[in-house]
Parts: C-alpha cells; structure tokens; sequence
C-alpha cells in the first residue's frame, strides 16, 4: 500500500518517454558490450580452439633470406638462441642436408628417370608422418624416404604427361625400389631406397636422422659443425603477426601462404578491439544517462520527497521504494541483451558450421559473467545516485 | 519521553528575541510525558519558528531541543523518520498535504508509513467524527481550507504517538468544527498517555491544559 502511495506521489515527476530513452541508451549499450565479449571468445575458438587446430598450420619451415652476395646463407647459433627464446615458438628442429652427391634412378625401364638428389634430416616430432618402417639401423641398404606430396603432383601432373608416362598413386609409389648411389671418392655407392610416406609440411627428401649423421660423416666432404639453412619451427600460432614481424627482421622468410593471414588478422584484431572500447565507452555512457535520469526524477519531485521526509519518511524508506522503481528495468534489460547475444550466436554458429568453422552455440560462460558484473555495476550505480541525492534532499 | 528546550534562540531576529520577556525563548523549559501544554503566542512573537525548531525542521537557532535527553540536531536520518513515525506526530499552520493524492490518501500515508496503529476502517470513523467524509476521494488540493485542516488533523491523529505537536489546528475550522476536532484529539491522546504541545494567537478553553505558556 506504501509503494503505490509513493508511486503517485513520485511518479508525477518525470514523463514515462524519458525513461523509454534511458532504458534504450541502456539496452544498446549493454548489447554492445556483451556482444563483444562473444565476439573476442568466438574470436579466441576461431583461432586456438581444439576443432578448428590445423597440423599442418602450427608448422612452418623457416630459412635465411637467400642474399646472392653471400655462399651460404645459413643461421648461426645466435640466430637459433634468440630465435627460440621467442614466446610464440614452442620448438625449433633443425633440418640437417646432406653434404655429398647422391643420385636416385629408377631400376627398372617402365619408369625410366634419373635424377641428382640431396637428402635433409630433421628430428621425428617434426615430421606428419608416422610410419612403422622409419627407422634405419646401422649397416643396412634399405633406406627409407619421405618425400613431399607436391613432388608426386610434379611428377603426375607435370613430368609424367610431358614423358607419355603413367601417373602413380601414392601406394604405387611406396612399393618401388629407387636405385640410390652415392658418390664417394669417385666411387658409387649403392642404397636402395623406399618412400614410406608423403609429407605436406616439409618440402625435401628426407631420411632418417641417424642415416644421414653417418652418411655425412663418411662420405661428406666438408666435416665439422654444419649450420643449419633451414629449420622448422613449431608455433601455437602462424598468423601471429609478432611472428611475421620477427621472421621479417631477422632476415628471415617462410611458406608465404600460412603468414598471409597475419595482415588480416591484424585488422580483424583492431576490429575486435574496437568493438570492445565502443562497447566500453557506451556503457560509461549509458551509465552516466541513467543515473542522470534518477537523478532528474528525484530533483522533479524535490518538494513531494522534502514532505516525505518531513512527515516522517525515513531515507531507507524511499531509498528501497526508488531502487524498485529503476533496478527492475535494468534486471529485465539485462536478460534481454543476453536473449539477443545468445540468439545471434545460435545464428552464428550455424553460419560457421556451414563454413567448416567451428563456435560454441550457447553463449560463453565469460558473457554471463560480464552481464552479471554489469548488473552489479548498475545496482551499484543506482544505490549510490539515490542515496546522495536524498541525502542532499534532505537538508 | 521528555522534551526539553534549553535557552533556544533563533539565529534571524537573534536581538529582537533576547530582548523580549518570553515563557520560552532563551529559558529552560522542560515538558514531561502526557502532559497537555499551551502557548500563548500572538502574531510576530516566532510561534511558527518555534514548532517548526521542534519538529526539527530549522536549524538555524542557539541553545538545545533535547527530546528525552538526546540533543534534537544529533537525531538524524532512519532514526529522526523512527522517531517521526512512532513518537511525535505533527499538525502544520499550513497544512502541507499531498495535493495530487486525495484526503483518504493522504490520511492512509501516514496509517502505513510505519507498523499500523488502526485498521483501515477507522479512517472512516474519523471523517465522519470531523465531517469530511464526502470529500475522501476528492484530491486534497481542491478541497477547502477547512476541510484540509481537518484532513490535517486526522492524517496526525491515525500514527501511534507521544507527543503531538500543533501549530494553530482550528484557524479555518468554525467553532462546532473546532469543538468536534478537539474532542478528538483529547480522545486519542488520552488513549496513548500522550502529551500536546498547541500554539495559538489567543487563550482559550478548549483542553484541560497542564501548562501555558507565553511565547
């Protein structure tokens, strides 16, 4: 009975059609804000997220700038230290060549091809393949090969129609003997080798490590510590541009293509950004315009509060009676935006599903946080407002 | 509950007040519980000012107000609306109703603003008591001077109370209103051992007072 007796006296103060334009400034604040928070968390699993990893992205093989003037291009210890000291590598391998003529010719005339060859080596973690039959034990001919998946589209899409020969499937490929002989002393030395897989990361003919370590000991013609020209280097994050930016002040270069993203990543990362500080700063805004409109009702209505008081109102009296007039339609605001936020990430989700791309489809445990701590702003706000403008009714 | 009023003087008017002889400015005055008191005050001697020190609505003066030993300017806040509520209830000179709520509103407010001492009903009973009862769902600001009075009047009368407070309460009531009204009010203090504190222009015989004073 109290609260509507109140309710008339105060309300004759301030028309319904300032407090729609408060609630709105509120609401689309509020909007805004949470939805940046789901932007930056659907942002977050865009790119880190388990489903949308990529093996072969967090790879990337990295070499020296080729500078003509120079022999050899290769990185130096120093290179490599401050190189793995950087917070977006998490491990350096380094590829190892071999330092000896070796050639590889197929042994039989169906597939004639003779070609001069290299071997690199880099340590297995490194590698996108796995197979049971990568290893090499000291003393035997039969050395396995992994060779990359683009050398086999050369071979089929390229040598193979030009020569009026036939193409080969992967499987083909792994059950042919290639005749492999090193040249050592003038002399050749014969290998068999076998592909036992194909790899998309590293574009090189690789062998095992412990092979090549002894190959090149033995037949090697330069001896000694063997910098490395290229290495590769697993990152939680190619597109990073700090990463680009590094590699790029280092004299250094990579696959060009897994570092392009990092230019639009730049500025979908400014966007987001910005979307926070507007968010933020509509808010303050938002904020500032509620409390302003408490403080207009209550100093409309000065003289009906003044003979409150008198009459024997206490101030927790219309402090509780004031906070049910505002705090409601901020609690109501509130479920509202998030209705919207979460409807818009429903929507989302299934637009990025279509895209292969994958996001939560309920809205982040982080947004409810956000509303909720806003919430707690707002009856903060609203407490404080009503407080000291009684107060200052009051004397 | 006792009130005290220990050599008050008013700040405007400070001279012209300590010059004048007076039962109350610049005196120790004490009034105990229950009792009825007067005071006589003609136009210009700060009867108003007065009340209004009392119910701490100025506080512009020297001296103390103690309402049972507690200086009255130390009294602030929930516990001068506590003691407003339920120990001292008030008739102002110019009535001060709420215009936009009607005189059962009004009266209501004060029945509600703290735990109720009567039921809803006895408002019904009371404006018949005073003659206002066709006005109860008339806004307070259209009706008369003499029917605000005494919507004035009940509004303090439905509180629970120990001292009620009155600045000229019949000054737009005719005589057989102003005699109902007092009937009234000497009911309900009787009813709560309660004391009054009544100003006005002239002497008069409405209440067996305890006291009068001459301000």
């Amino acid at each position: 009975m109290l609260n509507q007796l109140l309710k008339k006296i105060i309300r004759t103060g301030v028309g319904p059609g300032r407090f729609i334009m408060a609630a709105t400034g509120l609401t689309i604040a509020m909007l805004l804000i949470l939805s940046a928070v789901q932007i930056q968390i659907n942002y977050n699993e865009l790119l880190y997220g388990k489903n949308n990893q990529d093996s072969i992205a967090n790879f990337l093989v990295v070499n020296k700038v080729i500078d003509g003037n120079k022999r050899e291009n290769v990185l130096s210890k120093e290179d490599l230290d401050k190189l793995k000291k950087q917070p977006f590598i998490e491990k350096v391998g380094l590829l190892t060549a071999s330092r000896f003529k070796v050639s590889a010719q197929s042994p039989s005339d169906n597939f004639p091809f003779y070609t001069d060859l290299f071997f690199e080596s880099v340590p297995d973690e490194f590698i996108d393949v796995t197979s049971t039959d990568w290893k090499w034990e000291a003393g035997s001919t039969t050395i396995p090969l992994i060779i990359p998946n683009q050398f086999l589209d050369l071979y089929n899409f390229g040598f193979a129609p030009s020569q009026n020969l036939a193409q080969l499937t992967q499987s083909m490929v792994m059950t042919l003997p290639i005749v492999l002989n090193v040249t050592f002393q003038g002399q050749p030395i014969r290998f068999t080798g076998k592909v036992v897989g194909f790899s998309d990361r590293i574009s090189s003919v690789l062998v095992p490590q412990n092979f090549l370590k002894m190959a090149n000991k033995q037949f090697g013609s330069q001896q000694g510590e063997m910098k490395p020209s290229r290495i590769v280097i697993r990152t939680n994050d190619p597109g990073n541009p700090e990463l680009v930016k590094y590699l790029k002040d280092n004299e250094m270069v990579t696959d060009a293509d897994k570092t392009r993203f990092s230019q639009y990543r730049k500025i979908v990362n400014t966007v987001v950004s910005a979307s926070w500080v507007t968010g933020a700063v509509m808010l303050l805004f938002a904020l500032l315009v509620f409390s302003l409109f408490i403080q207009l009702t209550i100093a409309s209505t000065k003289n009906e509060i003044n003979l409150l008081i008198t009459i024997g109102t206490s101030p927790g009296q219309l402090q509780r009676f004031l906070m049910k007039q505002f705090l409601p339609a901020n609690i109501v605001i509130t479920f509202v935006c998030l209705a919207i936020v979460a409807v818009l990430q429903f929507l989302l989700q299934a637009f990025f599903q279509k895209q292969n791309m994958y996001v939560d489809r309920i809205v982040s445990p982080y947004t409810l946080a956000a509303a909720i701590i806003i919430l707690v702003v707002l009856w903060i706000v609203n407490y404080t407002t009503i407080k000291k403008y009684i107060r200052q009714t009051e004397k | 509950m006792q009130i005290q009023i220990q050599n008050v003087v008013p700040v405007p008017l400070k001279d012209k007040f300590s010059k004048r002889a007076s039962d109350v400015w610049n005196k120790q005055v004490s009034f105990s519980k229950g009792e009825w008191i007067k005071i006589v005050a003609p136009s210009g001697t700060g009867k108003t000012t007065l009340m209004s020190i009392l119910y701490k609505q100025r506080h512009d003066y020297e001296g103390a107000v103690k309402w049972e030993n507690i200086d009255l300017k130390n009294i602030t806040g929930d516990d001068l609306a506590s003691l407003r509520q339920h120990k001292v209830s008030v008739i102002f000179q110019d009535l001060r109703l709420f215009e936009n709520l009607t005189a059962r509103e009004n009266i209501e407010l004060n029945r509600v603003l703290q735990k109720p001492f009567y039921e809803a009903g006895k408002i019904d009973d009371m404006t018949e008591a005073l003659g206002i009862t066709h006005v109860l769902n008339q806004r307070a600001g259209v009706c008369s001077y003499g029917e605000q009075q005494r919507i004035a009047i009940l509004r303090a009368l439905v509180q629970p109370f120990e001292w009620l407070i009155m600045d000229e309460p019949f000054s737009h009531l005719d005589i057989a209103n102003t005699n109902k009204a007092a009937a009234l009010i000497a009911e309900e203090c009787k009813k709560r051992n309660a004391g009054f504190v009544l100003t006005d222009l002239d002497e008069d015989n409405l209440f067996p007072y305890t006291k009068t004073y001459r301000l």
